[in-house]
């Protein structure tokens, strides 16, 4: 297992080089950083090239990359071009925010994802089921701005007529909270459940799916043959099987919503990832943008290992030696 | 006679299809006595699978349904278990070798753990330490080689052959009573099969329970079964002991399988199957199911009309369920040979 997660490791070392080049010539090349110093009168076109000589951005593209590899790795992906800040400080902020509020969603979401899909497949066309099914494909068809928006309006609107505060419905914490976990739960609980209403409506239909399937083969006949109760048949039998393509789902989606999350984001004002993507797009600065990317890329890489890593516990044809 | 330790009196098993309903199983009887081999014979599609799936109430419910019928094992009717009395029931006394050992497996459990949960859950006062040993033991009587390291070992990592050792080392674990092989042999290939067929009657020897075989293969019923059953759309059509179903089978159907057997003491061109095809089991024909196909009812009215029963024929266990079989009395398989041969 460990020569396996090393190799893992070693393998992503090309894949993080090509993505880190890919993303930094599409983003270097994509816009001039200085196309704003145009339009101030005070300074003229030869002292903007002295300002680009400064900052490299008269070098080759292969030039520049280098210069910020080393930037981003010695110097934690160096400083803003537009006032100099140092990049990592917000980012990491922002990052630790995104990583709290989505192992929360995926945590929940698998709980409840999956104890709803088992429940479905082992009460097939129960009135259950019919229920689950039903609210999964609202699930599916509601856009997550809208529930995040209808969730701020009720709660909103709860706290303006009756002064009474269940959740709050912007920021991710107050200043100086009394009790530190209700404050945490409050402001986590309505992004939580916008972000988790697509993922469950998606895992409880993919547990079903692959938990009919694995109810339905030979050798879950085998198990039901040998005399097992129903619950270790289920238990010892079927689950274990039918994790299995949940895993890439999952996996899949965690780099998506860690990438993705924005709308809620911006929805409920948190300070997370999302956020920090749509202020730096917009403000033009490629190095935060590219950071960010980096940041993503380094996400994604490590669910997927996870990813491997879950398969081979599950599944014994794929383990690695 | 002994006393049968199972009797199947009239079971009627139905699907619900989006056709319309299968009647899978139409009014089936026989009997099992310790220590014999029952072979039930038959196409795809006739019903000898489900029959016995049925008495260990391993066909899924709905679509399946047992309409009626019974099915007494040692004094009690299997259909009429509870779920608790079935599950004691299900690889204890009665156990299940199916068809497909490369899909019958969990791949995800070891072979060691998947045998020893059979004995387990029949033992619960067995140590690990002593259900292990069992299982070895199994693994060896079996003929798998080296049974200490297989034990660990998962199902891709054995042979479908050895899985298929493995499933027989399962089902004779609790020492059933009765032992169903549902096609053991069907998905392996011959060298395998004949080594199988080897395994069987080994398992067989050694437990002394019934068997029931269920199998198209006419060689492996002549091989280990005592008595035959042979089924055609959903129905028994004829039963009697091995060596009279040979010799001298008396249900034209039964004629037609031995009869698109190829053959290697006499030099032929041609297979000859038995012309047209089984019938859908949604629109019963009146009469005969086999008339359509039948070389000897030959458009007569009878056939198109009544259901022969099954009765007992030259005062002996044989039976059939045809309405001419007397016809059939001096039959000689092979003699139709000269005419369907210049008919195709």
């Amino acid at each position: 297992m460990l020569t396996f997660i090393a190799r893992r490791l070693l393998y992503s070392i090309p894949v993080l080089v090509a993505a880190s080049f890919l993303i930094f010539v599409f983003v270097a090349l994509s816009s001039n950083p200085l196309a704003d110093l145009y339009s101030n009168t005070h300074l003229t076109p030869a002292d903007i090239k002295v300002i680009a000589h400064a900052k490299h951005l008269d070098a080759s593209v292969f030039e520049r990359y280098w210069l910020w590899v080393q930037d981003a790795v010695l110097h934690k992906f160096g400083n803003n071009l537009s006032n100099g800040d140092p990049v990592w400080p917000n980012l990491e902020r922002v990052l630790w925010h995104t990583i709290e509020l989505l192992v929360i969603v995926l945590v929940l979401s698998v709980l409840i994802g999956v104890a709803i899909g088992i429940l479905s497949a082992i009460r097939q066309y129960s009135i259950f089921d019919y229920t689950a099914t039903t609210l999964s494909f609202i699930g599916f068809a509601m856009p997550v701005f809208w529930l995040a928006l209808i969730l701020q309006v009720i709660f909103t609107n709860i706290y303006l007529k009756w002064h009474l505060r269940i959740f709050y419905t912007a920021q991710l914490s107050s200043d100086n909270p009394k009790y530190w976990l209700l404050d945490r739960i409050q402001h986590l609980a309505l992004p939580v459940i916008a972000l988790c209403a697509l993922s469950v409506a998606g895992y409880s239909r993919y547990m079903r799916a692959s938990m009919l399937e694995v109810i339905n083969s030979d050798y879950t006949r085998t198990a039901r043959a040998k005399g097992l109760p129903e619950w270790r048949v289920i238990g010892k039998h079927v689950f274990r099987n039918a994790l299995i393509p949940l895993t890439t789902q999952i996996a899949i989606d965690f780099g998506a919503l860690f990438a993705g999350a924005f709308v809620t984001e911006q929805v409920f004002t948190l300070d997370g990832m999302g956020h920090y993507f749509v202020v730096a797009l917009t403000s033009g600065d490629p190095y935060p943008v590219m950071a960010w990317l980096m940041v993503v890329a380094v996400m994604v890489i490590i669910f997927n290992l996870i990813a491997d890593l879950v398969y081979g516990f599950l599944d014994p044809r794929i383990r690695y030696d | 006679m002994p006393e049968p330790l199972l009797s199947i009196r009239n079971l009627v098993v139905e699907f619900a299809t989006e056709d319309g309903i299968v009647q899978a199983v139409d009014g089936v009887t026989y009997d099992v006595f310790p220590g014999e081999v029952l072979g039930i014979v038959g196409e795809s599609g006739s019903g000898k699978s489900v029959s016995t799936m049925t008495l260990l109430g391993l066909i899924p419910q709905p679509p399946g349904k047992v309409v009626s019928g019974e099915a007494i094992f040692d004094g009690r009717d299997l259909l009429k278990l509870s779920k608790k009395a079935m599950r004691d029931v299900r690889g204890s006394e009665v156990a299940m070798v199916f068809q497909d050992p490369m899909t019958s497996l969990n791949p995800v459990l070891t072979i060691g753990y998947q045998l020893g949960e059979a004995i387990k859950v029949h033992h619960k006062d067995l140590k690990d330490g002593q259900v292990k040993q069992k299982v070895i033991d199994l693994l060896r009587l079996v003929g798998v080689p080296n049974p200490e390291r297989r034990y660990e070992q998962y199902p891709h990592e054995f042979s479908g052959g050895m899985r298929q050792r493995a499933m027989i080392a399962m089902s004779i674990s609790n020492s059933p009573k009765l032992l169903i092989a549902d096609e053991p042999t069907t998905a392996l290939d011959v060298t395998i099969q004949a080594q199988i067929l080897e395994v069987l009657k080994e398992a067989q020897a050694e437990t002394n329970a019934a068997t029931i075989l269920i199998t198209h293969d006419l060689g492996l019923v002549a091989e280990l079964a005592d008595r035959v059953l042979v089924m055609y759309a959903g129905k028994v059509v004829e039963n009697g002991d091995v060596h009279t179903i040979f010799s001298n089978p008396r249900h034209p159907y039964t004629i037609g399988l031995m009869e698109s057997l190829p053959r290697v003491d006499v030099d032929e061109e041609w297979l000859r199957p038995i012309p047209g095809s089984p019938p859908s089991l949604i629109n019963r024909p009146p009469g005969c199911p086999f008339h359509p196909r039948c070389f000897l009812s030959q458009g007569r009215e009878r056939c198109r009309t009544d259901e022969p029963p099954l009765r007992p024929i030259d005062e002996s266990r044989h039976k059939t369920a045809c309405h001419f079989a007397e016809e059939l009395r001096d039959h000689v398989i092979g003699s139709r040979r000269e005419v369907a041969g210049t008919s195709t």
